[in-house]
């Protein structure tokens, strides 16, 4: 493959994707392209097929057809521990047996790296370690799930598709849960992600001002379709918002980060 | 809903006419037609057949059918486990201790006092895990594992009757605890009506609070819900519904667990609505079971409780797996 | 609780167990020094003595102990894969097969030997336990675990409706089967705890292997599969594991159900859900309670053939009952 295939084709890419639960199609025919070693952000109102996308995407659902290429590779052709070595998915609303601890719940993130018989190696204790720390968990590794906040929940899962170690991170709204400034470290982590470990984070954002911020790629959904796709001051306007979202906005300049900042009206 | 539920009707319409033509003497269509409007060709031995006989014990199987789905209903929901059915809240283990008990330990028990006994076993089970399970409040999974204790206390006691007692008592009460509805009469059909109707009302009238309670303690209770009150009352009305329907059949397993199962299913997952699907399958399911019971190896009658898990369980296999594609 | 802490509960637990069992040998109608019992194990000689350790006490506590471990450890993998704290190896329909094959045996048979009920209530378990999973994962509501769940209590309840239609039908085999239904371990014969230790041996290796993979499982099947874990398979080999266990164990000791429903509870409530932990104090603990409790039944009711399944309840529950109370949904 070419390095001109590779940049076209992107790191994760759906081809003439259609996605049905029984007879009921959510998506028809979708062309998306992630783009590596870039933040790309979902948006799109409710309902508009971004959490079944991504769950297409990790592999946990098979499209009715088309196919779903990471690398230029058909995702079929990988074994689910393979594909888990390579892509991290962090659901919404995960539930975990009563009394897990948080390092209980991390550890399992290096589940895909171990053999049926391995022992517990000195990188499974590292990339554990290196998640704990980057989430801010270290200091509740021993706390069972149940008796942590709903933030500190988040992050502990967070930590868990981190310990996988995986090129691809697919996150649904990651920042569920999360107040100002815990949401702020994640974009932060995230960008860090991207930028100094050279990974791939997609992430389903429902703040349109957040995703223009932080990332560098913005796929904007509406009813199972690609509206826009792009940077973000190439597809956030007035217009798209008005059609999408069904809200009237203008479009200013974010005074900090010099991002497009959308002001409903 | 509307045409489901006189489908259902239709169905259970069915099962009680086949039920009174049907038996030692069968009656024909027009024989069975004549007795009903009581027109004067009528044979008195067929009225006799069908109006002493076989009538109570129609009307006693629907009754305990649609108890025990309505107690199957709400401990599925107060619990929030599949597999919840009213013997979780030691129900069954409790009548079956007590009726095991009275059969072996005392000489010739009074046919009317196993009913009795088998009610308070019941009620005491229910009681005794409820108690033993509050701590300044209940919750679902701390009243399931004081049930299993509980219940395994109670069958411990069973077990241990039955392989010591004399043989033919232990084969009487498991013939007992089977699940029949052999012995019906018209005053014990009167006597089970009047005792549920209540407890029958109210269960179906609380059916929005088991729509709520049914999300978890925290989500009901921050939605006003009072839940540890409501779970109370739900286990009350719980044990006095089953607890009636194993005085007058036996532990007719099964009916509990899958008739709101097959409900729920059809109907979604109100409450309002599963609570008549549910009573009427129930109904029906028992009823069915007794027809088939009496008819099947005849003159020898098979009681209704093995019955609804010889044929029951094939056909609720049968049901989910032809669901199987809709919810693949 | 930490890793140290869980580590020292196993070696108490552990300690207990090497006790009772010892103590359990010496017990009995004639006292047995430990000195003579471990003579006639390294050096056999015939005596009267030694006879009745070999062939009577130790088979017997040999028996008490594969039967506990291995019902224990099931139940344990059963509560992870259905995600059900009312699961135990009988919702596979292992009890109501074994009692099945057994009681058709002795009806179309009349009443045989210990050996041949052996093979048969182990293939009525297997057999029950593959129909359920069969029904559990490639029909009933796609491969979720209610659709196992269901199935079981499906195939539990035909079973034993069939079981019940001959029972309440032929006086004579109730009357043989009924012992064997509550569940014991006297008169247990070195060979036929020699012939079932293999499989619990090699089915208590595979599940303490296992343990990671359980949590993982519990995660939910989703969370599962994105972690690169196929839920089908390890489900499948679960099940295998399950087969192994407690349908050797039903086959040496009868239907108990107590053992596979309580004693992971017990383990969870005291030292948490790590089946890493769970797994391996379940098979300390279900041997010692199901010890424990044939010793107790042979003691207080001084009778050799006191159903070990009725002195488990009256011994296990009470402790259970007190753990559940204290410890189980957020105490208020």
């Amino acid at each position: 493959m070419s390095a001109d295939d590779r940049h076209t084709l992107g790191k994760l890419a759906g081809q003439r994707v259609s996605i049905a639960y029984g007879e009921h199609r959510i998506v028809e025919d979708l062309d998306l392209v992630v783009p590596e070693r870039r933040f790309t952000a979902l948006i799109g109102p409710n309902g508009s097929g971004k959490s079944t996308i991504l769950r297409t995407f990790a592999g946990l659902m098979s499209p009715a057809s088309g196919t779903i290429l990471l690398d230029g590779r058909s995702i079929d052709t990988l074994s689910t521990k393979d594909l888990a070595k390579r892509v991290g998915v962090l659901l919404q609303g995960p539930v975990a047996p009563e009394g897990l601890t948080v390092r209980d719940l991390v550890r399992q993130g290096r589940y895909p790296h171990r053999s049926l018989f391995a022992r517990w190696s000195d990188e499974d204790q590292a990339a554990c370690d290196e998640a704990l720390m980057l989430t801010g968990t270290t200091t509740l590794a021993d706390t069972p799930l149940d008796s942590l906040s709903g933030g500190q929940r988040q992050r502990a899962w967070i930590a868990m598709t981190l310990a996988q170690r995986g090129e691809v991170l697919l996150l649904d709204e990651p920042t569920t849960y999360l107040d100002l400034a815990h949401q702020i470290e994640l974009m932060n982590l995230i960008t860090v992600l991207v930028r100094d470990h050279g990974k791939t984070v997609v992430a389903v954002l429902h703040d349109i001002n957040q995703a223009a911020r932080y990332a560098e790629h913005i796929v904007i959904l509406n009813n199972g379709r690609i509206t826009a796709a792009g940077r973000p001051e190439d597809v956030i306007s007035a217009e798209a918002i008005a059609s999408v979202f069904g809200v009237r906005s203008v479009i200013i300049r974010d005074p900090v980060a010099d991002t497009p900042l959308c002001i409903p009206l | 809903m509307i045409r489901l539920l006189v489908l259902l009707a239709a169905l259970l319409a069915g099962v009680v006419t086949a039920s009174l033509a049907f038996g030692d003497i069968s009656l024909s269509w027009h024989a069975l037609f004549e007795t009903i409007i009581g027109s004067p060709e009528a044979s008195p031995q067929n009225s006799m057949i069908v109006f002493d006989l076989r009538l109570p014990r129609v009307l006693l199987a629907l009754l305990v059918g649609a108890a025990l789905a309505t107690a199957g209903t709400i401990t599925l929901a107060i619990m929030r486990n599949p597999l919840a059915e009213p013997g979780v809240l030691g129900i069954n283990s409790g009548a079956a201790a007590a009726v095991m008990a009275m059969i072996v330990l005392v000489q010739e028990p009074p046919v009317l006092l196993l009913p009795a006994a088998g009610f308070f076993g019941a009620a005491a089970m229910a009681v005794a895990v409820y108690l033993l399970s509050w701590r300044g409040g209940t919750s679902s999974m701390r009243i399931i594992l004081i049930g299993i204790g509980l219940s395994s206390l109670a069958s411990a006691a069973t077990t241990f009757l039955s392989a010591f007692g004399e043989i033919g008592d232990v084969q009487r009460a498991m013939i007992w605890l089977a699940g029949s509805v052999y012995d019906a009469n018209i005053v014990k059909v009167r006597l089970l009506f009047f005792w549920l109707i209540l407890p029958l009302v109210l269960a179906w009238m609380s059916a929005r609070e088991l729509d709520l309670i049914r999300f978890g303690d925290n989500s009901a209770r921050s939605l006003g819900q009072p839940v540890d009150l409501v779970r109370a009352l739900m286990i009350v009305l719980c044990t006095l519904i089953s607890g009636a329907a194993v005085a007058a059949a036996g532990l007719i397993g099964f009916v509990g667990l899958v008739a709101p199962h097959i409900a729920s299913r059809l109907v979604g997952p109100s409450h309002a609505r599963i609570f008549p699907v549910a009573a009427l399958i129930g109904a029906s399911l028992v009823a069915a079971a007794d027809l088939v019971g009496r008819v099947i190896i005849a003159p020898t009658q098979l009681p209704a409780g093995i019955v609804t898990g010889l044929i029951g369980a094939p056909f609720f296999a049968y049901l989910l797996w032809g669901r199987r594609h809709v919810r693949g | 609780m930490s890793d140290g802490s869980r580590f020292f509960a196993l070696l108490l637990v552990c300690c207990l167990l090497v006790t009772v069992s010892m103590w359990a040998v010496t017990l009995g109608t004639v006292h047995i020094p430990l000195r003579s019992v471990w003579q006639a194990i390294v050096g056999f000689d015939g005596s009267r003595e030694h006879l009745l350790v070999m062939t009577i006490r130790l088979p017997r506590v040999l028996a008490a102990l594969l039967a506990g471990s291995a019902l224990a450890v099931s139940g344990a993998i059963m509560q992870a894969v259905t995600n059900n704290p009312l699961a135990s190896p009988g919702l596979l329909g292992i009890n109501a097969g074994a009692s099945f094959a057994v009681v058709s045996v002795m009806t179309l048979f009349g009443a045989g030997t210990g050996d041949v009920y052996m093979w048969f209530a182990f293939a009525g378990a297997g057999g029950a336990a593959l129909l359920v999973y069969t029904l559990g994962s490639f029909g009933l509501a796609g491969q979720s675990t209610i659709g196992l769940v269901l199935a079981g209590a499906i195939v539990a309840t035909f079973l034993t409706a069939l079981t019940s239609s001959v029972l309440i039908f032929d006086q004579s085999t109730l009357d043989a089967v009924r012992l064997w239904t509550a569940g014991s371990v006297s008169g247990r014969t070195m060979a036929q705890a020699a012939a079932v230790a293999p499989y619990i041996l090699v089915g208590l290796a595979a599940a303490l292997l296992l343990g990671r993979h359980l949590v993982t499982l519990s995660l939910g099947a989703d969370a599962a599969r994105s972690l690169g874990q196929n839920p089908m398979v390890w489900r499948a080999i679960s099940v295998a594991i399950i087969i192994l266990l407690a349908g050797s164990a039903v086959s040496l000791a009868g239907p108990i159900g107590f053992v596979g429903l309580v004693v992971p509870h017990i383990a969870r409530l005291t030292i948490g859900v790590d089946y890493r932990w769970v797994l391996p104090f379940s098979a300390i603990g279900g041997a010692l309670l199901v010890v424990a409790a044939d010793t107790a039944g042979r003691m207080i009711f001084a009778s050799q053939s006191f159903p070990v399944g009725v002195t488990i309840a009256l011994v296990g529950a009470p402790f259970f009952l007190w753990l559940a109370r204290n410890r189980a949904g957020g105490a208020t």
